[in-house]
């Protein structure tokens, strides 16, 4: 599937801001096995003074920049084409046990970007919690195939929880959203993974997109007008990370565009930043992402 | 071994063995610990008799009064210790044991020689695990007990830091063993505290006890701190000689520490928002723009350095610093990232990497250690449970294990026993067992007794271009309980100063690498804004008291004995007090000296007097660093003097006495900062805060007193308030009259207490701050006092009217303003929000 995503992000400030300095996570960038990126541009009006961009510890995409023109409105707009080719779920049942992979992601002597040790321990917005791990052990077994136990406590978000944007914000703890059994997709994935995470099993976080216009006589994804959030689970070292939306209860395919993977909101949110202005400020964020009707084949790389 | 018999001693001066009988009479060791001071014999160690033997002639009297001088010294250098827990973080008091550690030589070289090895295997390791991680990839460590560590930062990965070296300066927690061996507690390798401690107890023990310390021949610690200092500053590139040291700011525990550092070292003392990232490069604001920093000693902890990359929350930090670093912009000690090392779930890995990196095993034991995230060592930890301490794998908090962070095995009931291997089962990787270290023990002085406590050693390690040295001292904490296991100075424990015995004569000044770079330069435009903020409004802080002061002084002074309470004179000085902030506005027809007595302590009232001197220490107290100790001194003496009890029912005299006091000891620090500071900036910024502050106060005083139509004796009341009445009689032999007063109180230049000298003072100071440039048009403040000048000039005293003295009064807060404006940090930072994600 071929996507053309805009975002446009606009902040209202109360008063004059001299100098803003901010980091950026919204460049999707190639993903095997799941995606790739035909075209990015990203501008800020008014311009940055000075912008850097690269690719920080898990390969996402992140620009530096300072704004020092005085400005009480700032917009930063981005345009990508990305190609989604999402990897078939596997078999459910066919994964290793709850227990194997345990130990074989202590175990691990990778200590790179894509091991499972990452994902294993208590991170800045996702604190273990006795009350959401116990909850989540009733689906994982030690002897359960893994990806069909994480299957399961996907599934019970969505049906226990609450689909209610305003009911928590970007602050709210895992445990405040398990007690209120309500929140939005951030809430949901950080659920799941302190859930698994407690149980001493591997799982991250994953900024995106989903589609907002769905396919003919489908029903539109809750999450789709803004930036979307999931988890990935680690299923061992064949299956690797699978993705899951308990927001939509089901496995992240086609209709998922990934913007940043890391442990938690806190290591993949699309815009850090400082500011020094008084008053407060406002913001709005606008999401399109729209299918691309694709002509019968792709032009050949120059 | 090395003990010689008391009997021995004895043979030598009956007298001085008996006497010190005397002082370790009762000095009970306790069973199956060593300690420091007396041996397995019962006798005490030799390298201790030199020092029992002149305590002992001392006596215990003049003992006392010793340890009550070192005492007094630490209060009056005002070095305090910061608690967390009190409401509003209290300052607490420093608790100096008086008995020192005393170490002999030999036994300290090995120590030392340990702690390098250590020092160099932990740089080993965190150069490999922040860069290849081969070690990992080896299998010598897993990926795991790297992974679960906060400090592993992950946005470091994959850089070198400037100048190659993550550790700078480490610091280790010992302990001695029962078999006289040191044992390796903890690793100190983020920002190691306590070295500045350590440097004031000495200077304590050296007040205390001159003689002994001279005659014992103890290594000096100078030495030490000057070799650090060259080492930090040879990562200077820019040639300034500009070295930061960051802090968290005054609300830290250890802050005193930080002032102390970065004075005695010579580096500026910055707190996050001095600093800002232009570039690739770190500056500092400061009062002419801003000033490249190239080197940092950073003592804030990492997670709060930057909140773009790392803690986002963090307001501490600079936005910006972590790129900075990453590509080699700023020298940071230590480097960021560095505290992954202090993890306990690494040292069970220590000895197997020493073979791997060092290739050959650790010299200096360490306290064992197992980490539970593998199965083997899990089912190790399980099994002999009651004599281990089970702790957090990672420093993180661990459900559990209480809030402490660590739990004796032994100590828990089946219950928590059942729940703890639930927990190992999922997450023993959260978790390590360690050895139950049992420590040894030294003297303590306990009022006229020796008696042992358990104590730790902290020893701390700096990197030069000759590689590791070591203090030949250390930080010494002595637990109160006699229970020798983890403890925190946080709970109101005792330090004692340590003493590495020297077997030789000691020079006077250690030998120090390459004496020529040592040298500090601190030009006059490297003052942070925040520093200039702060002694401005400290100047300002201490004339409003000083003003208060005085006009209580004339409220209980010589009006109480001519005028009735409600004389007109009276009235308009409490009226005077209240727009001032100064008079609780409940008690109306009091004595003058009950408004006097309110004014002087009351808490309640914001320009009362101690709600100005709170004020004025609190600005003090966050630029320690650009201050001398006497000038603190006096600022915490006025503070007590104005909170010392009154008597139940004050008399004006009382308060008459008290404002004196205080007044005398506002003079004592104007004189201290008129004589002990440097001409430079900073200087300047409290010279006119106060300046302003006076003017204003002049002002207020002549539009009260010197109003057409005043009352009787009001121009009097005046001179005495503006300081002028000598200098007004030997002029004028007439009694008061409005003209020569007005004249003499605002337009007289050569009167220190006049408003014109106050305006002359103002222009002087401003036209020399730097930061201006010739050819632009004077700033608006200078502007503002060009105006205040003339008008000072063409003026005639008997043509003042209110409109007069209200304009300049005006004039001069509008000048405030400007300074402010164009000098000081503006406005607080936010962060930008996100709302979350759908």
């Amino acid at each position: 599937m071929l996507y053309d995503i805009r975002q446009t992000t606009t902040y209202l400030y109360g008063g004059q801001v001299r100098v803003a300095r901010q980091v950026l996570r919204m460049t999707p960038v190639d993903r095997p096995h799941h995606q790739r990126v035909l075209s990015h541009s990203l501008s800020t009006d008014p311009g940055a003074s000075e912008m850097e961009q690269g690719l920080d510890f898990f390969g996402n995409a992140i620009a530096w920049l300072t704004l020092d023109t005085p400005h009480d409105r700032l917009e930063i707009s981005t345009h990508s084409r990305v190609e989604v080719k999402a990897a078939p779920l596997p078999d459910l049942q066919a994964s290793l046990m709850v227990d194997a992979v345990r130990e074989a992601a202590f175990a691990s002597t990778d200590l790179g970007p894509g091991s499972p040790v990452h994902g294993l321990y208590a991170s800045r917005s996702i604190p273990l919690d006795p009350a959401i791990t116990d909850w989540t052990a009733e689906s994982c077994a030690p002897d359960r195939p893994i990806l069909a136990a994480a299957f399961e406590v996907m599934e019970r978000i969505y049906t226990d929880f609450a689909y209610e944007p305003g009911a928590t914000d970007v602050t709210t703890l895992p445990h405040e959203a398990f007690l209120a059994k309500r929140g939005v997709c951030q809430d949901f994935a950080h659920v799941m993974i302190a859930g698994l995470r407690g149980l001493g099993l591997s799982a991250r976080y994953v900024s995106g997109y989903l589609r907002t216009v769905p396919p003919a006589g489908q029903e539109r994804l809750a999450g789709s007008d803004a930036t979307h959030a999931w988890a990935e689970v680690w299923c061992g070292e064949d299956l690797g990370w699978i993705g899951l939306d308990p927001t939509n209860a089901i496995a992240a395919g086609n209709d998922h565009i990934i913007l940043a993977i890391g442990r938690d909101y806190a290591d993949v949110a699309p815009v850090d930043g400082v500011i020094v202005a008084s008053g407060e400020h406002l913001l709005a964020v606008g999401v399109d992402v729209v299918p691309v009707e694709r002509p019968h084949a792709v032009a050949p790389a120059p | 071994m090395d003990k010689v018999s008391l009997a021995e001693d004895a043979n030598r001066d009956p007298f001085a063995a008996a006497a010190v009988e005397a002082v370790l009479d009762g000095y009970q060791t306790l069973p199956g610990v060593r300690d420091e001071m007396m041996g397995a014999d019962g006798r005490p160690r030799a390298h201790w008799l030199p020092f029992l033997t002149a305590l002992a002639e001392l006596g215990p009297q003049e003992v006392r009064r010793r340890f009550g001088a070192a005492d007094r010294y630490l209060r009056d250098s005002g070095v305090f210790y910061r608690v967390y827990d009190d409401k509003g973080g209290g300052e607490r008091p420093w608790a100096l044991s008086h008995i020192p550690l005393l170490l002999d030589k030999a036994d300290w070289d090995s120590l030392a020689a340990g702690l390098v090895e250590r020092a160099q295997l932990l740089e080993a390791l965190l150069a490999d695990l922040y860069g290849p991680a081969r070690l990992v990839e080896q299998g010598a460590l897993p990926a795991a007990a790297v992974a679960g560590s906060p400090e592993f930062l992950r946005p470091m990965v994959g850089t070198l830091p400037r100048g190659g070296k993550f550790l700078r300066f480490y610091a280790a927690d010992v302990g001695r063993g029962p078999d006289g061996r040191w044992w390796v507690l903890s690793d100190r390798t983020q920002a190691p505290s306590g070295v500045g401690y350590a440097l004031e107890n000495r200077l304590a023990m050296s007040r205390a006890l001159p003689d002994i310390s001279r005659t014992m021949r103890m290594d000096r610690l100078a030495g030490f701190f000057q070799g650090f200092r060259t080492s930090l500053l040879k990562l200077d590139r820019t040639g300034e000689g500009r070295v930061g040291l960051m802090t968290p700011g005054a609300l830290n525990e250890t802050y005193f520490e930080h002032a102390l550092l970065a004075r005695y070292m010579g580096f500026s003392l910055v707190e996050g928002e001095d600093l800002t990232v232009r570039g690739d490069a770190l500056y500092v604001r400061t009062v002419a723009g801003l000033k490249r920093v190239d080197v940092v000693l950073r003592r804030l902890d990492a997670d709060f350095a930057d909140p773009l990359e790392l803690n986002a929350r963090s307001r501490l930090g600079v936005p910006g610093l972590a790129h900075v670093a990453r590509i080699g912009g700023v020298a940071l000690a230590n480097a960021l990232g560095s505290g992954l090392v202090e993890a306990p779930a690494l040292m069970a890995f220590l000895p197997r990497l020493a073979i791997k990196l060092l290739g050959r095993p650790l010299a200096l034991p360490h306290v064992g250690t197992w980490w539970c995230g593998q199965g083997a060592e899990r089912a190790q930890v399980m099994e002999h449970l009651d004599e281990l301490v089970v702790a957090s794998a990672f420093g993180t908090p661990v459900p559990g294990i209480g809030r402490r962070g660590s739990v004796l095995g032994a100590d828990l009931n089946p219950q928590e026993r059942r729940q703890l291997s639930a927990v190992m089962a999922r997450r023993g990787a959260d978790l390590v067992g360690q050895d139950v270290a049992r420590i040894s023990t030294m003297p303590v002085w306990t009022g006229d007794k020796l008696t042992p406590r358990p104590f730790t050693l902290r020893v701390f390690l700096a990197a030069t271009e000759e590689g590791w040295t070591v203090m030949p001292g250390g930080f010494c904490r002595i637990s109160e309980r006699l229970d020798a296991r983890a403890f925190s100075i946080q709970r109101g424990d005792r330090s004692a100063d340590v003493w590495v015995l020297a077997d030789r004569e000691v020079p006077a000044t250690t030998l120090l690498p390459s004496p020529e770079n040592v040298r500090v330069r601190r030009s006059s435009g490297t003052l942070p804004s925040r520093s200039a903020d702060n002694l401005f409004w400290l100047g300002r802080y201490v004339e409003r008291a000083e003003g208060t002061l005085r006009l209580v002084r004339a409220l209980v002074g010589r009006l109480a004995e001519t005028e009735p309470a409600s004389s007109p004179l009276v009235l308009r000085l409490i009226t005077l007090l209240s727009s001032w902030g100064a008079m609780p506005r409940d008690f109306a027809g009091a004595s003058p000296g009950r408004y006097a007595i309110a004014a002087l302590t009351r808490h309640d009232l914001p320009g009362g007097l101690p709600q100005v001197v709170k004020s004025a220490r609190a600005a003090a107290s966050v630029i320690r660093d650009r201050f001398s100790p006497d000038a603190w001194r006096a600022l915490v003496d006025l503070e007590a003097c104005l909170k010392a009890p009154v008597p139940t029912a004050p008399t004006e005299a009382d308060a008459h006495e008290r404002a004196d006091a205080a007044l005398r000891i506002i003079a004592a620090f104007s004189g201290l900062a008129s004589e002990n500071m440097n001409r430079l900036t900073g200087w300047r910024f409290l010279e006119l805060g106060r300046r302003i502050e006076r003017g204003m106060a002049l002002l207020r005083f002549a539009r009260t007193f010197a109003e057409q139509g005043a009352p009787r004796g009001a121009l009097d009341v005046l001179l005495q308030l503006a300081d002028s009445q000598i200098t007004y009689r030997s002029r004028y032999v007439v009694i008061e009259a409005r003209g020569p007063v007005l004249d003499l109180v605002l337009l007289d230049p050569d009167n220190p207490r006049s408003l014109a000298f106050q305006v002359e003072r103002i222009a002087a100071h401003l036209r020399v701050l730097p930061g201006r440039d010739p050819d632009e048009p004077p700033p608006r403040s200078e502007r503002i006092v060009a105006r205040m000048r003339a008008d000072l000039t063409a003026a005639t005293a008997e043509s003042f009217d209110i409109e007069d003295f209200d304009a300049l009064e005006g004039d001069l807060a509008q000048l405030s303003d400007e300074i402010a404006a164009h000098y000081f940090i503006q406005g607080p930072a936010a962060d930008i929000a996100w709302p979350g994600q759908g």
